[in-house]
């Protein structure tokens, strides 16, 4: 017997020793050891991508082929009762230029249901926890969750990934089950961990922009399942302001309301998704130019999967990003700015194949045809004036997980 | 052409056959339920419901995704596909939110274990199913 998938992890040493300390800091006594089989659980992940484009860089030196696209992670659960449970997650993420795979610190959380009857249930997480946004945020670095080898771009932005990842603080939780309904909604308030890429996706890079948050990270989701998850919608939102200190203009913030519509239907073989981002961004203080530079961008994706075989599944991708909704090419904000079009949209088709190989391993392979570099990240990329409007990306994927 | 007829016969009758080889659902002796509905078994095997109604913590006990017996359970009972359910233990497992159920290789493996702990659910074959355990119906 074993926990699922984790059967040379759970007979360790290292681990019971792990089960003793956290038992003893708790006064239970020894024989409950015995019932450690399940309550505690070890799982973790490793991922491996080889990414190539025909021009512009993704994830790394990718128009000569990059494999500095890696994911690792281990986890470990420990549920003291059925309704209190202690967590955490190491991450170590490569991403090109973007994250360079040093170790953080991705989840550590107790939650604790106060209110438990049947499949209702009402409690609080307390802790880093990550932030329940759209249909895929929180597990958005496990490949084997992920809708692709990439997160759509047009709602889960790489470049700013950060904004919305995870939080420092509380959340609760609630669950409501009337027959083959399932409502949940989640709240949240918390400090986002802001890094490099955030500063410089918001701010020109050249500015030197550093910034802190003020106040908190506010928002949620509702989330509505019908038949067992055969048709999901939800709605998600987070609000969060940004200090900025530059090199140049004065100290300044940043308004950033981020806002998620998802909607899906999931048939035995196939399955159809549908999100919609729309995220209004508001500088002042800065002065000139910036102060006038509102604006709200917004974005979508279509989604639709085919089950070929128990064990294959095909997946084609339409997504469209704008900088400015009210100007789907770019070429207002192009003029304004000074800078050609296409950095203020893309427009991506993507078709992909996933090969479930065993329960654990899987393998992806895909190709996209992009017009438009709006979410290329400005940390591995030249200026704006030097990024080619079309480009092809193909990606390779290798990842276990147990 | 007669034995491509006869070879599609005989798949045919071993699909049947393997179909009609279904499981049901089964827990510990201690848990005092008859029946169970389609809904609350969604939410036991998508590990988001861990105690039963008398507090007690709930352990789900599986087979491997590609064995038959999964897949019939998944399918006929869950009313979903093995590869949703395993989404839906990894969206939990690596967001800290929820944990994996238990696996258990054979189905002797399975009786053993849900005679054995109490809170067990798991599923077997008819034939296997014996006094160590509850069968239940579904709703």
């Amino acid at each position: 017997m074993s926990v699922y998938g984790s059967s040379p992890l759970n007979k360790c040493w290292a681990i019971r020793l792990l089960a003793l300390l956290l038992l003893s800091a708790n006064g239970l006594s020894a024989s409950q050891l015995d019932q450690l089989d399940g309550a505690l659980q070890v799982h973790g992940f490793l991922t491996q991508a080889y990414v190539k484009t025909t021009e512009n860089s993704f994830f790394g030196d990718s128009q000569d082929g990059s494999w500095d696209f890696r994911e690792l992670g281990i986890n470990s659960s420990y549920r003291f009762t059925p309704s209190t449970m202690a967590s955490i997650q190491l991450l170590s993420r490569r991403a090109g230029e973007m994250y360079d795979g040093s170790l953080d610190l991705d989840y550590a959380q107790l939650d604790s249901t106060i209110y438990v009857a049947d499949a209702n249930r009402v409690g609080i997480v307390v802790g880093r926890y990550k932030n329940p946004f759209g249909l895929y945020n929180d597990t958005r670095d496990v490949a084997a969750t992920r809708p692709g080898i990439f997160m759509p771009q047009a709602i889960y932005w790489d470049r700013v990934r950060n904004m919305v990842l995870s939080n420092d603080g509380a959340q609760l939780f609630g669950d409501l089950q009337v027959d083959e309904h399932r409502f949940s909604i989640r709240l949240i308030g918390g400090k986002t961990p802001i890094d490099e890429n955030v500063e410089k996706s918001y701010l020109n890079p050249l500015l030197d922009p550093e910034m802190e948050q003020d106040g908190l990270t506010l928002g949620g989701r509702l989330l509505y399942e019908w038949d067992g998850g055969r048709f999901n919608l939800a709605y998600s939102s987070a609000q969060l302001t940004l200090d900025a200190e530059t090199s140049l203009l004065p100290d300044g913030e940043v308004e950033i309301d981020y806002r998620v519509l998802s909607a899906q239907y999931n048939s035995g073989h196939w399955s159809l998704t549908l999100e919609y981002m729309q995220e209004p961004l508001n500088y002042s203080g800065f002065g000139g130019l910036m102060d006038a530079g509102d604006t709200t961008l917004d974005g979508y994706y279509l989604q639709g999967t085919y089950r070929l075989r128990d064990d294959l599944e095909l997946f084609a991708r339409y997504e469209e990003s704008h900088y400015d909704k009210q100007d789907k090419r770019g070429e207002k904000t192009a003029q304004r700015l000074g800078l050609e079009a296409h950095n203020f949209y893309s427009r991506v088709s993507t078709l992909g194949l996933l090969w479930e190989v065993t329960e654990g391993l899987i393998v992806r392979g895909e190709f996209s045809q992009v017009d438009g570099t709006i979410f290329l990240s400005n940390l591995e990329n030249p200026p704006p004036q030097m990024r080619s409007r079309n480009w092809n990306l193909f990606s390779l994927l290798v990842s276990y997980s147990f | 052409m007669t034995t491509n007829y006869r070879a599609f016969a005989v798949g045919l009758l071993l699909c049947l056959s393997s179909s009609a080889n279904s499981v049901d659902l089964v827990i510990n002796r201690d848990i005092d339920y008859e029946s169970l509905s389609r809904n609350t078994l969604r939410s036991i095997f998508s590990m988001r419901m861990t105690q039963w109604p008398n507090g007690k913590p709930i352990r789900v006990f599986v087979m491997g995704d590609k064995t038959s017996q999964h897949a019939d359970f998944s399918k006929h009972v869950l009313g979903v596909f093995p590869h949703q359910l395993r989404r839906a233990w990894n969206r939990q497992i690596f967001s800290g939110m929820g944990q994996a159920p238990i696996k258990v290789n054979t189905e002797a493996e399975m009786l053993e274990q849900i005679g054995n702990t109490p809170g067990a659910i798991g599923y077997l074959s008819e034939d296997n199913i014996n006094e160590r355990v509850r069968k239940l119906s579904v709703e």
